[in-house]
């Protein structure tokens, strides 16, 4: 076993030696996020210092191997590489120590991978919110990926149809939120769209936008 | 949600032999209140309505209500005749359930002075259970590190470490985690001085600076390499399965994730993440329902995903979307 100091970038970021840059960058945001400071998990185990050395770390780690130069140099370069920069049909899937090791439990929670379509295909707002932080991504990444202002996707989330703009900008904000949290766009967009037609608010609302 | 497809062999059928002995998957955590009895409870019933036969054991003899949860009001036997020595055979603890594939081996009316069976009538527990005629024992370890709760933990196929996203429930955890690896590693230990270390290990203030098991495998490696080997190989089957109840943000979803990383990085084994389930009120409602939440609200959130880590343990592969 290796202490903090001695473990290579692949073990600091716990990814197999062929992991995608996909792969990286998911581990990368898990593990900022478990080592930062005030993090719950850290809590009782970890000192301030040890945190503080797994920050820097998990950054160089992903600095490095999110590079495509850098991770080829350092593969080239590094004591253990037996995997390196994945190439198609390389049998040493996991390289070390078996990380990549199959749990028989089948595959843990990815983020993303819990929230389900409701049955009879009705999202509302509080759907798309459930959704949403199920996918575990904060409305504020939703705003800066879609460029979409976080007060109407709040009002998205709310059903505050009276508040929101034409229908017309609705599906698209709606189109943008639900592909940016990884859902399949079309029939979310139509059922909410559908339940603001139902609900009667959107013509004169529509008539009011139309009128300016 | 679980489709339930019965098998056509009969719950518990008399007098025909047990094919192979049964799964056993004991819940712990460190800290009570954190929901043990509720997942085992609603894990236990998923499982029973996949058509397994499952048998839910409350091993928590201080605080008993396993039984409750599974609406049995007043439990005939319980594993406390089998610490006292009135009943010999744990088959004969057995209580049916409203479920036909669920039987309970409750937990009550324990003896104040000594309700956790000693060493060798756990063993004599453990080996009967192995003899159930049932697919999985669910084992509801309830709160503390004590060594009962430990072993069974230690000798279950699957351990399972339930926790709250709260500060006090993950300290707990990694209490109740680091005694376990302790447990096991000593149990395992051979040879001059590698015991020895164990033993001075355990105390958290060990003169050897040793603050965790990573720092004692180390330790071991140096005295004895072989036997560093090992023991190294022995506890790779260490391997808790972490469950974050009562999940309510995206940042305690995440919790999962990051105390398997911290298991790695400062313990030095590998725990898996199982699942979460998220806060619901009807979850605490089912509780005072004294009905498993799948049946309280079948559709709720909460129901899915407990559904989605009883198909996990069971192997059901699950879809892109999580779908057993």
């Amino acid at each position: 076993m290796l202490g903090l100091n001695e473990l290579d970038y692949y073990e600091v970021l716990e990814v197999p030696r062929d992991a995608s840059l996909e792969e990286i960058d998911r581990a990368y945001q898990i593990l900022h996020e478990a080592y930062a400071t005030e993090s719950l998990a850290l809590y009782s185990v970890f000192s301030e210092g040890d945190a503080e050395l797994m920050r820097d770390r998990v950054e160089e780690a992903h600095r490095v191997l999110s590079d495509f130069e850098l991770r080829r140099e350092y593969d080239a370069s590094s004591p253990k590489a037996t995997g390196g920069v994945p190439v198609a049909g390389d049998p040493r899937v996991g390289g070390n120590d078996g990380w990549a090791e199959v749990s028989p439990l089948g595959s843990s929670p990815t983020l993303g991978d819990q929230m389900e379509e409701p049955e009879d295909g009705n999202w509302n707002g509080d759907l798309l919110r459930r959704a949403r932080i199920h996918a575990g991504v904060e409305l504020e990444q939703i705003a800066e990926i879609t460029k979409v202002g976080i007060r109407t996707l709040r009002l998205l989330e709310d059903d505050a149809y009276e508040d929101l703009p034409a229908t017309v900008y609705v599906r698209g904000f709606v189109t943008a939120y639900v592909r940016t949290i990884g859902i399949e766009s079309t029939r979310a967009v139509a059922s909410y769209i559908q339940r603001l037609e139902e609900s009667g608010l959107d013509e004169g609302r529509g008539r009011f936008l139309g009128r300016r | 949600m679980i489709r339930v497809q019965p098998k056509l062999t009969s719950p518990f059928q008399a007098g025909s032999p047990p094919t192979r002995a049964p799964r056993l998957i004991a819940l712990g955590g460190g800290k009570g209140g954190v929901g043990k009895t509720f997942v085992t409870t609603n894990v236990a019933v998923t499982l029973a309505r996949m058509g397994h036969r499952v048998v839910a054991m409350d091993a928590d003899l201080d605080g008993a209500n396993l039984h409750t949860c599974l609406g049995v009001a007043n439990p005939e036997v319980s594993l406390a005749d089998f610490v006292a020595g009135r009943v010999n055979e744990p088959a004969k603890l057995l209580i049916q359930t409203r479920e036909s594939n669920l039987q309970l081996i409750a937990g009550t009316h324990s003896n104040l002075h000594q309700p956790q069976p000693d060493k060798t009538r756990r063993v004599e527990l453990l080996r009967g259970l192995r003899r159930l005629d049932a697919d999985y024992v669910l084992i509801d370890l309830g709160a503390g590190s004590q060594p009962a709760a430990l072993d069974y933990f230690l000798v279950a196929d699957e351990g399972l470490l339930v926790m709250r996203p709260e500060p006090t429930s993950v300290e707990n955890a990694y209490s109740f985690l680091r005694a376990a690896f302790y447990r096991r590693l000593r149990l395992a230990a051979r040879g001059h001085g590698v015991r020895e270390l164990v033993e001075e290990a355990t105390d958290q203030r060990n003169e050897k600076g040793i603050r965790t098991p990573h720092d004692l495998m180390r330790e071991i490696e140096v005295i004895s390499p072989v036997e560093g080997r090992r023991l190294m190989h022995t506890m790779r089957a260490f391997r808790p399965r972490v469950v974050v109840n009562e999940a309510r943000t995206t940042a305690d979803i995440k919790l999962g994730f990051a105390v398997v990383s911290v298991c790695e990085k400062f313990f030095g084994f590998k725990a898996d993440y199982l699942g979460y389930v998220n806060y619901q009120n009807e979850a605490r409602e089912s509780v005072s329902a004294r009905e498993p939440l799948c049946d309280y609200k079948a559709d709720s959130d909460a129901a899915r995903y407990l559904s989605r880590i009883a198909a996990k343990l069971a192997g059901v592969p699950l879809s892109r979307k999580g779908e057993p």
